[in-house]
C-alpha cells in the first residue's frame, strides 16, 4: 500500500473568513484504501479543511491535486462530487419522507424517456446495498429507521455516485456500540474496495479500532501527518492542544462569596447526564468541552427552555421550581443563549424593544402600561454601560454588527438584579474590542457578587478569564479544575474522556 | 420653517414599517380623488356616511387579523364567528330574550371559538391554518344550527334600541357603526403599542425562541390574539343583526379573508412580527373606497372582486420587493467587509 499514489494531495492550503485566517499553509495526503483521522479542537479548523476538499468553501491560495489531476480554480460541489468526493456531515441531510431508493437515487433519478424507471433504481440499489453488507428494504422509509441505518444509506449514496473519498464527521455520536462496530466493518468494507476516508472525530479511542494514519490540526495550522501506530494517546493530545495564547484577559482577583447556586443530579436527555455542581458568589466558572459535549443542553434545563428529567435546583439555599424561562427570570437565574440571530433576538424589533422585552415587569404600570420614560432610560443606561453603537434606538437589531447584536443580547439581563448569570458562547464571532467590553462587563457582575457561569469552546479564554473550570464530555461533568492547575492538556485530556461505548474486541 | 417639520417628520420616519403605510396612505387619497372626478356624489356627505358605515366592520376584523397575523399566525375563523355571532344573537332575541342578555351569551361563545383557537394553536401546537380552518367549519355548523338550519325571522321592536346602538343611530353626527369601531381600534392601538401585552405580540411574531427564553408566555399571548380577533368578529356579527334586523347563515362569508387584505394592505407581514393597526385602518379604507367607488363607476361585483385582489397581490408584492432589495443590498455589505 505504501507505493500507491495519492488522492487527495493538498499543499499550503490558506483560507480567510473576515477577521480570522481558518487555514494557515496546511497540507493535506490521502491514498486509496487508507483511513485517515483528521483531528484539532475546536476552531483548529478540519471541518474548513473538509469543505474545501467538497467544493462547498473556495481556497484562497495553495494547490489541490484529487486523483492525480490538478485543480485550476475553484471547485464546485458539484465538481468534487463528480471527481468522487463525499462528505457525510454529522446531521444527515435526508429526505424523511422518501424511501431509501428514492433517497439514494435523489438528484440523478434514472429515466426511461420521461418516466422514472423505478425498476432498474431499485435494482441498483439492493446491489448496492448488499455490496456494503447492508440488510435494507429499498422500499422502506427513511424516517422510519434509525439514525445509524439513515447513516448508512447516505453511505450507500456516496458510493452509488461513485465516491472514492468519502469524509465522515463525527460518524459515530449518535451510535450504540453495536452500531459502530457494523460501521467499523463497513468502513473496512470500503477501505478494501480502494475508498479513501477522512474521519473527524473527538472519540479519540475509537481511533485504534479502524484508523491507518493522522494528520493533526491546531489553530487553523498543520502540524504533522504520521502513520497511527507510531503515536501515542499522549503524543496525540499534545499535539493537538498548545494553542498560543496571544490575548490578554482583563481578569480580576476573585473574593469567592457564599455558595449562591447549585445543581444537583440534573438529567435531560442523552446529552445532559447527573450533572452536578456549584457556583458561589463573585466568582467566574468557565464551562469547558468539545461541540457537541452537551453544555448548551444543559444551560437550557437549567433555565426551563427545555424539559428536565429529573434533579434539584438550589439558589441561595432554597430549592426552586423552575419549570419554563419565566420561572427562571423570576427566582433571578438568567440566560443569554449562544445563537443570537435564532435564541437570541427579535430581528425584526428594535433594540429599544429588545432591551425591555426581559424586563417588562419592571417598566409596566399594574395594568400593565409600558412606562416611556423608565424604559427609555433603562435602554439608554444599557446602550452607555455597553457601549453599543448605532444610530438609534429605534434601529431594528438586524441592523446592528455581529458584536453590537451580542452585546443586546447581554445587555438586556444586566438591567434586572439578577442573582446568577450563565452566558452561552458569549463571545463568538464578534471582535477583539466587543470581546474585551464583554469580559469587562462579566467583570463587573462577579465584582458586584453575581454569580457567573460563562461557556466557551474558545481554550485561551476559557484558561484565561474563568476562576474555576468545568469540563463536560457527552453529557457528564468529566472534571472540575481549579485555575492553578488547569491546562490545556488537561481541559483536553477530560473532554475526551468518553464512556467506552466501544468494547468489543474487533481488529 | 424646514427646521420646524423636520425633527417631527425624522421621528416619524423612524416608526417601522412606516413606509408602506404611507405609501398606501398615498394611494387611498389617490384612489379617493380619482373616484370624486368621476362621480362628485362619490364626496356627498351621504356617500361619505355611508362609506365609513361600510369599512367599520372590515376595520373591526382587520384588527383581529391584524393582531393573529403579527403574533405570526392566521384566522381563518373570523367569518365564521361574525356569522355565529349574528345567527346566535338573533335566534335568542327572537326567542324572546332581553337583547343585551343575548349580546352578553353571544359574546361567551365567539370568546369560546377564538380561546379554542389560541390553545389548539399555541398549546397543542397545531399549525395555525389548519386548527382554524377546523374552527371555521364548526363556527359555521353552529351558526346553522343555531336556528336548525333556518335564518331568523325578524328580531322584532323589542331589538330596536339594539339596532340603533350598533347601525342606525348617530352620535355626534357620526353612525354608531363608526364610532365603535373607532372607540375599539383606539382601545385595540393602545393595547398593542402601549402595553406589555402588545409588545408580547409583536416578539412572539418576531422570534417566538427568544421571547420564550425572554420570559414570555407562548401560550397565553397567543390566546389573547385570538381572544382579540373573535371579540372583534363577534361585534362584526352584532352589527350584521342589527343591519338587517335578523340572522342570516352565510353572514361573514370570506369575511376572514377581507380582514387579511385590509392587514396586509396596511402594512402588516403575514409572517410576522411587524406591522400596526394604523396601517389597517388605510388598509380597510382603501378597500372600502375600491368597493363603494367602483360601484359608482358602474363595475360589476365580478370586476370589483378583481380589483380589490390584484391590489392586494401588489401591495404584498411591493413589500417583498422592497425587502428583498433591502436584504440583497445587506448582503452585498456583508460580503465586502
Amino acid at each position: 500500500m505504501e507505493d500507491e499514489a495519492y488522492i487527495v494531495e493538498m499543499e499550503h492550503i490558506v483560507k480567510t473568513f473576515p477577521g480570522v485566517r481558518a487555514l494557515d499553509d496546511v497540507q493535506f495526503h490521502l491514498k486509496a484504501g487508507q483511513v485517515m483521522a483528521l483531528l484539532g479542537e475546536n476552531g483548529a479548523g478540519k471541518s474548513t479543511l473538509a469543505k474545501i476538499l467538497s467544493g462547498v468553501y473556495t481556497r484562497d491560495s495553495g494547490t489541490m491535486r484529487l486523483f492525480g489531476k490538478t485543480i485550476e480554480g475553484d471547485l464546485s460541489p458539484k465538481q468534487a462530487q463528480e471527481m468522487g468526493v463525499s462528505i457525510i456531515h454529522q446531521e444527515l441531510n435526508m429526505c424523511s419522507h422518501l424511501t431509501v431508493c428514492q433517497n439514494i437515487f435523489l438528484g440523478h433519478e434514472k429515466t426511461r424517456g420521461s418516466l422514472l424507471d423505478n425498476r432498474s433504481m431499485r435494482k441498483q440499489a439492493q446491489e448496492v446495498l448488499s455490496s456494503l453488507e447492508i440488510d435494507l428494504d429499498p422500499d422502506i422509509q427513511v424516517g422510519d429507521l434509525a439514525v445509524s441505518k439513515q447513516q448508512m444509506v447516505e453511505i450507500a449514496k456516496a458510493l452509488q455516485s461513485n465516491a472514492k473519498v468519502l469524509i465522515m464527521d463525527e460518524p459515530t455520536s449518535a451510535l450504540t456500540s453495536v452500531e459502530i462496530e457494523q460501521l467499523f466493518h463497513l468502513i473496512r468494507g470500503l477501505q478494501s474496495k480502494g475508498v479513501g476516508i477522512i474521519y473527524i472525530s473527538h472519540r479519540l479511542e475509537e481511533l485504534q479500532h479502524i484508523v491507518d494514519v493522522v494528520t493533526i490540526m491546531r489553530d487553523g495550522k498543520y502540524i504533522l501527518e504520521k502513520p497511527f501506530k507510531e503515536l501515542s494517546m499522549n503524543q496525540i493530545i499534545s499535539n493537538m492542544v498548545g494553542r498560543e495564547i496571544k490575548e490578554k484577559f482583563p481578569r480580576i482577583p476573585s473574593h469567592r462569596g457564599k455558595k449562591v447556586f447549585s445543581v444537583q443530579d440534573l438529567c435531560a436527555g442523552p446529552l445532559v447526564k447527573h450533572i452536578h455542581f456549584d457556583v458561589y458568589a463573585g466568582e467566574i466558572l468557565g464551562v469547558a468541552g468539545l461541540m457537541g459535549a452537551g453544555r448548551t443542553e444543559m444551560t437550557r434545563a437549567i433555565f426551563g427552555a427545555d424539559p428536565k428529567e429529573k434533579g434539584r435546583i438550589i439558589l441561595d439555599g432554597k430549592e426552586i421550581a423552575i419549570s419554563c424561562p419565566e420561572d427562571a427570570i423570576r427566582h433571578g437565574l438568567v440566560l443569554a443563549p449562544e445563537d443570537r440571530k435564532k435564541d437570541g433576538l427579535c430581528v425584526k424589533l428594535s433594540v429599544r424593544e429588545n432591551i425591555a422585552l426581559p424586563n417588562l415587569d419592571l417598566l409596566c404600570s399594574k395594568a400593565g402600561i409600558v412606562n416611556r420614560k423608565k424604559e427609555t432610560e433603562m435602554v439608554e443606561k444599557a446602550i452607555k454601560d455597553l457601549k453599543i453603537k448605532l444610530s438609534s434606538t429605534e434601529a431594528n437589531a438586524s441592523s446592528l454588527s455581529g458584536g453590537n447584536q451580542q452585546k443586546v443580547v447581554v445587555g438586556k439581563w444586566l438591567a434586572r438584579n439578577s442573582k446568577v448569570v450563565i452566558f452561552d458562547e458569549p463571545t463568538r464571532g464578534i471582535d477583539v474590542a466587543a470581546k474585551v467590553e464583554i469580559y469587562q462587563l462579566m467583570n463587573q457582575l462577579k465584582e458586584s457578587g453575581i454569580a457567573v457561569m460563562f461557556i466557551s469552546s474558545e481554550m485561551p479564554e476559557i484558561l484565561g478569564f474563568s476562576d474555576r473550570i468545568m469540563v463536560m464530555c457527552d453529557g457528564r461533568i468529566t472534571g472540575e479544575l481549579t485555575r492553578e492547575e488547569a491546562t490545556q492538556e488537561k481541559i483536553l485530556e477530560l473532554a475526551t474522556q468518553f464512556e467506552n461505548k466501544f468494547e468489543t474486541q474487533v481488529g | 420653517m424646514v427646521l420646524f417639520i423636520e425633527k417631527p417628520f425624522k421621528r416619524l420616519m423612524r416608526i417601522r414599517g412606516i413606509g408602506q403605510v404611507l405609501t398606501v396612505t398615498a394611494g387611498l387619497v389617490v384612489l379617493s380623488i380619482i373616484f370624486g372626478i368621476m362621480n362628485p356624489i362619490f364626496f356627498s356627505s351621504r356617500n361619505v356616511a355611508n362609506l365609513l358605515r361600510q369599512i367599520a366592520p372590515i376595520l373591526l376584523i382587520g384588527i383581529g387579523q391584524s393582531y393573529v397575523l403579527i403574533t405570526g399566525n392566521i384566522d381563518l375563523s373570523i367569518g365564521s364567528v361574525v356569522g355565529m355571532s349574528t345567527m346566535i344573537s338573533a335566534t335568542l332575541m327572537t326567542k324572546g330574550i332581553n337583547p343585551w342578555v343575548s349580546v352578553l351569551i353571544t359574546i361567551i361563545a365567539c370568546l369560546g371559538v377564538g380561546l379554542s383557537n389560541g390553545l389548539l394553536v399555541s398549546f397543542a401546537k397545531l399549525p395555525p391554518f389548519i386548527a382554524t380552518l377546523g374552527t371555521m367549519t364548526i363556527a359555521r355548523g353552529i351558526a346553522q344550527i343555531a336556528n336548525n338550519n333556518y335564518n331568523t325571522d325578524s328580531i322584532g321592536e323589542a331589538a330596536q334600541g339594539l339596532r340603533d346602538f350598533f347601525y342606525y343611530g348617530k352620535t355626534f353626527g357620526l353612525y354608531n357603526t363608526i364610532w365603535i369601531a373607532l372607540v375599539l381600534w383606539a382601545i385595540f392601538n393602545f393595547i398593542l403599542t402601549r402595553t406589555k401585552t402588545g409588545r408580547h405580540i409583536y416578539a412572539i411574531g418576531s422570534n417566538a425562541e427568544a421571547a420564550r427564553l425572554s420570559g414570555v408566555n407562548l401560550v397565553s399571548t397567543t390566546t389573547k390574539a385570538y381572544l382579540v380577533s373573535a371579540f372583534v368578529s363577534c361585534v362584526v356579527g352584532l352589527i350584521t343583526t342589527a343591519t338587517s334586523g335578523m340572522g342570516t347563515m352565510d353572514a361573514g362569508n370570506s369575511y376572514e379573508l377581507y380582514a387579511v387584505a385590509a392587514s396586509v394592505i396596511g402594512g402588516v407581514s403575514t409572517l410576522g412580527g411587524q406591522g400596526m393597526l394604523f396601517g389597517t385602518i388605510i388598509g380597510a379604507s382603501i378597500w372600502g373606497v375600491l368597493q363603494n367607488g367602483l360601484q359608482f363607476a358602474g363595475a360589476p361585483v365580478a370586476i370589483r372582486n378583481i380589483v380589490i385582489g390584484i391590489i392586494v397581490v401588489i401591495s404584498v408584492l411591493l413589500d417583498v420587493i422592497v425587502r428583498s432589495g433591502r436584504g440583497a443590498r445587506k448582503k452585498r455589505i456583508e460580503s465586502t467587509t
